[in-house]
């Protein structure tokens, strides 16, 4: 009873036609089996490249790519305002002994409220700078302006040790302010501000206390809502620009 | 002998704390800076009660419950920030500013008096007159100058 049952299985599995080849006895070595026969073997000894290198054609090695990914075109990148602030040699102390290499603090904007500034560091000035460039584009960020040309209030504000004072003025007046934030308002855009830095005047904090003061603006549209109230412009209606 | 200080000094330490009420001394003087700062949207409700609770329904004060009377004032938040961010007295008993109405114009209009910064956009200011306590520009309204207690941002 069990050998029948056997053979009925055994008769079943061999319908299935790769597995009737392995059920038979004798095997037939002249023809190529499909599964078991490798047909795709080289004709000499030597492994022609396993490991396939797929490399790009042109790599530039100890070059920093000028493409930033970033939503302006390459022609609206080139065509921004770029000032290099800071550039100064900073030395890293280790076992070795001192490392030398280039800080380099560059500011981008492209005058219409787009502003933004980045840091690099490399052993040369010029690709540090570039390093900062690039961040710099990929920092860039919108700033309002009242009437496109100033603050909308006087701003305070404390980085560190350094204080940072805008306040805004009639149009007309011009920019006039400690040369870093002249630099930094040149690039968004504002044309009528007065500033003034009270205590540390390091360069690279009085351009971080610019930037985080004109973050912090709130506009008039804002303030209105918060308190519940309805905003008008007077200045524009009744007296003109 | 106006004095706002510990108002002020409340108004700010409670915005500060993120409390949802606060509640001041039942007084005149209280009572008329809190509907200033009501009606020009620093606060949202400004209720009498007692020291634990604001009032349900309208309760006279009283010989016998002067003492717990208060002001509770229910401060205001918008987009994760207080609406209120400084309230400090101007005028102080150290050094007192009264101002001229022709003095009250240039601070309205962005010009310094009297030693006193002009006002920002948003800024308010609270002014002691012989006809009240008003706001700035309601005082110029009225053509009327007086002492400048504190200013609201």
């Amino acid at each position: 009873m069990a050998l029948r049952h056997l053979t009925r299985a055994f008769t079943r599995l061999s319908l299935i036609p790769s597995v009737r080849s392995l059920s038979t006895v004798t095997t037939d070595l002249s023809r190529l089996h499909p599964l078991l026969d490798h047909t795709d073997s080289p004709p000499d000894l030597d492994q022609r490249t396993p490991f396939p290198v797929n490399r790009p054609p042109n790599l530039h090695l100890q070059q920093a790519n000028e493409d930033v990914d970033s939503p302006l075109s390459k022609q609206e990148q080139a065509r921004l305002q770029k000032k290099a602030l800071v550039v100064k040699r900073v030395v890293n102390m280790n076992g070795k002994g001192k490392q030398p290499s280039m800080y380099a603090l560059v500011v981008v904007g492209n005058g219409q409220g787009l502003a933004g500034y980045g840091e690099g560091k490399d052993e040369e000035a010029s690709r540090a700078v570039r390093k900062a460039t690039q961040r710099a584009i990929k920092n860039m960020r919108y700033f309002e302006r009242y009437d496109d040309r100033t603050v909308f209030a006087d701003i305070e504000h404390k980085f560190h040790a350094t204080r940072v004072f805008l306040r805004t003025r009639p149009p007309g007046f011009g920019n006039r302010s400690n040369h870093y934030i002249h630099e930094i308002c040149r690039c968004v855009g504002i044309h009528d501000i007065s500033g003034k830095v009270m205590g540390s005047r390091t360069p690279m904090n009085v351009i971080k206390a610019t930037f985080e003061a004109l973050d912090k603006q709130t506009s008039i549209e804002d303030l209105a809502r918060r308190r519940g109230k309805k905003v008008v412009d007077v200045q524009h209606v009744y007296y003109g620009a | 002998m106006p004095r706002v200080h510990d108002l002020c000094a409340r108004i700010q330490n409670g915005f500060r704390a993120r409390l949802h009420q606060i509640a001041v001394p039942d007084t005149k003087m209280n009572l008329a800076v809190s509907n200033i700062m009501y009606h020009e949207g620093f606060v949202s409700n400004v209720v009498r009660g007692n020291h634990q609770k604001p009032d349900e329904t309208y309760t006279p004060t009283t010989n016998d419950n002067v003492a717990t009377r208060r002001l509770w004032l229910t401060l205001k938040y918008a987009s994760d920030a207080p609406v209120l961010s400084r309230m400090n007295c101007v005028s102080k008993p150290s050094k007192r500013i009264t101002l001229t109405v022709h003095e009250m114009k240039d601070l309205t209009s962005g010009r310094r008096a009297k030693g006193v910064q002009p006002l920002q956009p948003g800024e308010i200011a609270i002014m002691s007159t012989n006809q009240g306590l008003m706001e700035i520009h309601q005082a110029l309204e009225k053509n009327v100058g007086g002492e400048i207690l504190c200013r609201v941002r």
